[in-house]
């Protein structure tokens, strides 16, 4: 019994501390400064052609002075393909990394979905979604082995990867394979993913069930995995939000009096800890620029 | 073509001075329409004890090798200090964040490096994979800065050494990569190396004073001084702006006024120094287009104000700002209604993008636009003010688009539009253009560094992609009796350009020459009673 209630508790405190653990890291992000511009071409939010060739609303005159069109849905519709497609890396990586990486991830996805009709089906009984979760847990588990079992292997064999790849990114790789053998053995062990749909109610409902080993071995892998993911690179599809919002498509001009512009008077107002000569001690951002050369040569 | 030799990321720190990569020419990629690309020039053996070349045979810095312990600990630590800095929020507000994730978020799937025209053009030497520089940064950096790399050391990777050398070898790769960010645009995080590339460079600049001499001593501390990093002052850009005059009403029989410091024109046009200096006809077919069209324009004589270029932009926030600062405080002060950045890449972004979120209130883009040149110059095109003929532009011609306009701007049609409406033959676009384009080679600074033996790297490595775009262009006009035009509308573009075309004697074997967009819409222009470019001499 004293197991059952582990497995329940792990559940909670694993999905707690995820929540947790990525909101403290997407915070951490969200309240450094605001950076200066450095976006992109192509910027999707861009009208018409322009989205399609890379042009951008300074290619007109007076672009101050006119209204912007253009659409964020397209930013939304570009970052989707990006994480579900993965064309930059089918249409530039050379090595050969397209289809296990797709694989991964779709396993991932996949899984997640799992996760989700394990839910649905503790809470409605429709016979049907029995056949679907077999589908899908088989489908996800295979994919997920494929790509994270076949990223490691290319890694190490692939001069072009392996001079980069430190042990933890086998060891990253390895612990996503391992979740979803395991899911593999367990389904095979009992023939079906009922146990694990009913390991998902007991944590939904509190109610200890006994479970087969590999079944538990598997959630508790599983759990182990969300509690260790905010704090390791595996996370980068929420600085993918950061890094394509706030860098690469960020091209909106600063109005004087905007909320931009009020944050860029205080940020000026910063002091710089730099020490070269040029750097004048103990001033702010603000009075650096605004320092005759004279000065700034005195140090 | 030589294959290239592994080299690991901790090869970085290896003592001695013996370069990681000795290049040769063979092992560089290959260019088909030339037989015999010249050798690589080594290092003067007067230079090998004073300077250090342990990268890969070339530098730029002039700086003496540390002699003592003491020196090489003061590297080090100045070094490890300026890297805390860069993930200070106040003491890089400007890029802490953008920083922050691409340091600790790149997933090492290598997709940057085939974006990279360094690495290809190197024949893929490893060190200059657009990875190798910020992985082994990201490796120091969590060996030193991270609990994770504190703890677990090599498991997470924190295993590059910290030496004399590491430091050494990371400034000189800072400066092997153009930041023309083509790596970015391809990466599926968003991952910026050319950003970390640029703060290495910051790094030294802003902690320890150290950059090229060319880009801070002779660059941006002297246009601070003098009012231009070329080091003309005030009373010479005047006579100079006369000179040109005098040169106009030769060439073309029209009396051309520039006019200076004109209180309430409508545009401040700001060109690059450097065109001043050595492209002259390029400020001079400016003000015929601008004279002709009507517009209401002035230049400025102030310190600043006669000089676009702003260096800070490759390397250095604080000066970045400081000469932005000026720029835009002498618009406000003429009370133009907006500035128009000549042809010159590096001042349309330091101008329009990177100083937009540096100066605030009054000086915002609101208040103060910053615009490029090339929508003005396809306007005066559409409006018909002024009539161009593209018989006059009876040649070949292609289009090399600076990064800084294209990729990190997004204006891209205006120049096509231009050379579509004032050219007898289609444009010969270069494979990849537009967004997709290959730098120069000389871009972020290299142009205008020629200190040591850097020159040779920049024209036969960060150089020679471009060099195989020209000739693809022109692959069915190389016959020399047919002369060829490159469009380069930037002045690091055109030094670069003019370096290659020298090296690789593509005049005296193809005819191909390069020069600025406005020079050949003036070339086009119906009411000039001659050529304006001269196709028939070596530019």
């Amino acid at each position: 019994m004293a197991l059952e209630w582990f497995m329940i508790l792990l559940g909670w405190i694993s999905v707690a501390l995820f929540v947790i653990g990525s909101a403290y890291k997407m915070c951490k992000v969200a309240t450094l400064p605001l950076n200066v511009r450095w976006e992109v071409y192509p910027v999707p939010h861009e009208e018409g052609e322009r989205r399609h060739y890379g042009g951008s609303y300074m290619e007109e005159v007076d672009w101050a002075k006119k209204p912007r069109a253009g659409s964020r849905v397209a930013e939304f519709v570009e970052m989707g393909t990006e994480i579900l497609l993965l064309p930059r890396v089918r249409k530039h990586n050379p090595y050969g990394i397209w289809l296990l990486s797709m694989a991964m991830h779709w396993g991932l996805y996949l899984g997640v979905a799992l996760l989700g009709l394990f839910v649905i089906e503790n809470l409605v009984a429709f016979p049907a979604l029995g056949i679907l979760t077999n589908v899908l847990g088989l489908v996800a588990c295979a994919l997920g082995t494929m790509g994270a079992f076949g990223l490691a292997v290319k890694r190490a064999t692939d001069r072009n990867l392996n001079l980069y790849t430190a042990p933890i990114d086998y060891f990253n790789l390895l612990l996503i394979a391992a979740i979803f053998v395991l899911g593999l053995a367990s389904w095979a062990m009992t023939g079906s993913f009922a146990p694990h749909q009913a390991y998902i109610g007991s944590v939904l409902t509190f109610k200890p069930t006994a479970l087969p080993l590999l079944v538990s071995l598997t959630f508790l892998l599983f759990e182990l995995f969300m509690i260790y993911m905010p704090f390791s690179k595996l996370i980068h599809y929420f600085a993918k939000y950061f890094t394509y919002h706030s860098q690469l498509w960020d091209d909106a001009f600063k109005t004087k009096g905007s909320p931009t512009d009020k944050r860029v008077t205080e940020q000026l107002a910063y002091t710089p800890a730099w020490s070269a000569p040029h750097v004048v001690p103990g001033k702010s951002w603000l009075e650096q620029a605004e320092t005759p050369f004279i000065e700034s040569e005195k140090k | 073509m030589n294959e290239p030799k592994i080299i690991r990321l901790n090869d970085i720190a290896r003592a001695g001075d013996e370069p990681l990569v000795a290049l040769t020419r063979d092992d560089l990629m290959e260019i088909p329409q030339l037989a015999d690309t010249p050798e690589l020039q080594l290092p003067q053996a007067r230079w090998l004890n004073r300077y250090d070349f342990s990268l890969d045979g070339f530098s730029d810095f002039e700086m003496p090798k540390p002699q003592t312990k003491e020196e090489e600990d003061r590297l080090v630590n100045g070094f490890l200090s300026g890297l805390q800095k860069l993930f200070d929020p106040q003491s890089n507000w400007t890029f802490a964040k953008i920083f922050r994730l691409s340091m600790d978020y790149c997933v090492r799937c290598q997709t940057c490096s085939e974006a990279c025209h360094t690495y290809i053009g190197s024949g893929r030497q490893e060190i200059y994979r657009p990875t190798y520089r910020s992985e082994a940064l990201r490796r120091i950096y969590q060996r030193y800065f991270t609990p994770s790399g504190k703890l677990l050391g090599s498991f997470v990777g924190a295993d590059v050494e910290l030496n004399a050398k590491t430091v050494w070898r990371l400034l000189e790769l800072s400066y092997r990569c153009n930041l023309c960010r083509r790596c970015a645009q391809v990466c599926p995080v968003g991952v910026d190396n050319a950003l970390i590339a640029r703060e290495i460079r910051k790094l030294f600049s802003q902690e320890m004073g150290i950059a090229p001499g060319e880009l801070l001593k002779k660059g941006t501390r002297q246009q601070l001084k003098a009012g231009s990093s070329t080091g003309m002052n005030s009373a010479a850009f005047k006579n100079l702006v006369e000179f040109i005059e005098d040169d106009i009403l030769a060439k073309t029989g029209k009396k051309t006024k520039m006019p200076i410091d004109q209180k309430g024109a409508d545009i401040l046009l700001i060109h690059n120094a450097g065109e001043f200096m050595a492209w002259l006809e390029n400020p001079a077919a400016f003000a015929i287009l601008f004279d002709a069209a009507g517009i209401s324009w002035t230049l400025s004589s102030e310190a600043q104000g006669y000089d676009g270029v702003n260096y800070g932009a490759w390397f250095d926030d604080i000066e970045l700002a400081r000469i932005a600062l000026r720029q835009v405080s002498i618009a406000k002060e003429l009370g133009v209604k907006k500035i128009v950045v000549g042809e010159c890449g590096h001042a349309h972004k330091a101008l329009c993008v990177l100083a937009d979120r540096v100066l605030a209130g009054d000086l915002s883009l609101s208040e103060i636009p910053r615009e490029s040149c090339f929508p003005l110059l396809w306007d005066i095109v559409k409006s018909g003010a002024v009539k161009f003929d593209p018989n006059k532009n009876d040649f070949p011609v292609t289009l090399h688009d600076s990064c800084n306009v294209v990729r990190l701007m997004g204006i891209v049609a205006p120049q096509r539009e231009i050379v579509k409406a004032i050219c007898k033959q289609p444009l010969r676009e270069m494979t990849p253009h537009g967004v997709w384009n290959y730098c120069c080679g000389g871009g972020s600074g290299f142009a205008i560094m020629n200190s040591l033996n850097f020159d040779q790297w920049r024209k036969n490595v960060s150089g020679r992609m471009k060099v195989k775009q020209v000739l693809d262009a022109f692959s069915d006009v190389l016959d020399p009796g047919i002369n060829k035009y490159v469009i380069a509308a930037c002045s690091n573009c055109k030094g670069a350009l003019r370096d290659a075309i020298g090296h690789y004697g593509l005049w005296d074997k193809y005819h191909i020459t390069y020069g600025g967009l406005v020079d050949l819409m003036v070339n086009a222009m119906v009411d000039l009673p001659q050529p304006y470019i001269d196709l028939n001499k070596e530019s």
